[in-house]
């Protein structure tokens, strides 16, 4: 999509689009009980199941309808679709911003805790599962676009640190939002947790995933609506201005120390240090 | 860090995200509709009203976007910028903060994020499935991990600090 007779040519994407929007809204929020915990499924998660289901490139039957086309065209609609959401969330922030500035010592040291991928996933990766370098392009960050461009830039996107970054930047893409809305409603039911934690922890530096943390959340605790869209706003906000950061200077050079010291020592190459720089 | 070239922001040869302005403005046009079927389920929102809260909405989405051009070496996300405006826009104590917050106030925030996720199930490239072949169960269940861990470990420290402070 590079100019405004584009954006016309993909009408079948929007029809597509509103015919899903509209199905995914007539369902609704749906819950389901475990007994420990309670799971919802909310309509942003069937909108994206009908929508793989819809897509040329994994349904074939709908190539009629839909070309490769309209795919590559929605893949920027994702960013301009999101903005009033974020824009919504922003709003939420304001009229809260009292509170949000009096937790504002854990706003900021929850953002550390985005250093969790590392170590729940580093151990497994390199212990349990006996990856090699992949593990390091893994595990550093939640592998969004920022993470990839930092492996891109350092490592090249066809090393195995490549890989590993585009492996969970894809898992992420594909099964993010409903791991992230099943995991939020079911840990916020168990009530361990203080809400505004889980809130704040649904800020990870993705629109849509925090859209499904979230949204579960306040479906699961629906009273405390207001406060949750404010931190896990104001906690996303705070991960896109510090997540590259903390990803770069902190979590990358960990997880190259922890390899070096535990992973494969065969799979380790003499110019792995993060010294060496854009030239690969 | 030098400058990443801009396709190291791309996984693989996707084609570019980034819009020229004119066409994002256009395209945010084409999306706003979408979300304002969405408030109509799921809100008791009258269309006109339900269309105003949009437009606000929207008034956002396009500030943020025009603030995030000029400051691109700042590397700061468009949503970011529109976060900022939003904040803004909402604090009561600016004289439009209670005319922004009536107007979006009853917009329900989940119904928004339909039609982006509805473009993201339509969005998935063959490339992506081919990212998944390769990468073989071992990297997807790290994957699973990783999205666990930056949750998990959020939630700890978040809920740690809030105990200590009362």
């Amino acid at each position: 999509m590079t100019s405004v007779r584009d954006v016309g040519a993909a009408w079948r994407l929007y029809v597509a689009a509103a015919v899903l929007v509209l199905v995914a809204q007539l369902i609704g929020i749906q819950q389901l009980d475990l007994g420990v915990g309670v799971i919802m499924f909310l309509p942003l998660l069937y909108a994206f199941v009908l929508g793989l289901v819809l897509n040329p490139s994994i349904v074939g039957r709908f190539q009629p309808f839909l070309k490769s086309r309209e795919v590559a065209a929605a893949s920027p609609l994702i960013v301009v679709a999101i903005m009033p959401f974020i824009a919504k969330f922003g709003t939420t922030i304001g009229p809260d911003i009292e509170q949000i500035i009096a937790a504002g010592p854990a706003l900021l040291l929850q953002e550390l805790g985005n250093l969790g991928t590392v170590i729940l996933a580093f151990p497994l990766a390199v212990w349990l599962l006996k990856l090699g370098r992949e593990s390091v392009g893994a595990t550093f960050s939640v592998a969004r676009e920022p993470s990839i461009a930092i492996v891109a830039e350092r490592y090249g996107l066809k090393s195995p640190e490549g890989t590993g970054v585009l492996a969970v930047y894809v898992v992420g893409t594909l099964f993010g939002t409903i791991l992230y809305s099943v995991m939020a409603s079911f840990i916020a039911s168990t009530g361990v947790f203080d809400i505004r934690a889980l809130a704040m922890a649904c800020g990870v530096g993705s629109g849509s995933m925090m859209a499904a943390c979230s949204g579960s959340l306040a479906a699961a605790v629906p009273e405390m609506e207001s406060t949750i869209l404010a931190f896990a706003g104001s906690s996303n906000l705070l991960t896109y201005a510090t997540g590259m950061y903390l990803s770069l200077f902190v979590a990358l050079p960990a997880v190259e120390w922890m390899y070096r010291r535990w992973g494969r020592p065969e799979a380790t190459p003499a110019s792995a240090g993060a010294s060496t720089g854009g030239d690969r | 860090m030098s400058t990443a070239p801009t396709p190291a922001l791309q996984p693989g040869a996707r084609t570019p995200d980034k819009l020229p302005l004119g066409v994002e403005l256009i395209a945010l046009a084409v999306v706003l509709p979408m979300g304002w079927l969405a408030q109509l389920i799921a809100t008791d929102l009258s269309p006109g009203r339900a269309a105003l809260g949009m437009l606000v909405l929207a008034a956002i989405a396009v500030l943020g976007i025009l603030i995030a051009r000029p400051t691109a070496r700042l590397r700061l996300p468009a949503v970011a910028w529109v976060s900022v405006v939003g904040i803004l826009a909402s604090i009561p104590a600016f004289p439009w903060g209670g005319f922004v917050v009536e107007m979006v106030g009853e917009i329900d925030f989940l119904a928004l994020s339909v039609p982006c996720l509805a473009f993201a199930g339509l969005a998935i490239t063959t490339r992506e499935l081919d990212i998944v072949k390769r990468s073989g169960w071992k990297l997807l269940i790290v994957g699973v991990f990783v999205l666990i861990g930056t949750f998990l470990g959020s939630a700890v420290v978040a809920h740690l600090t809030l105990g200590l402070m009362g």
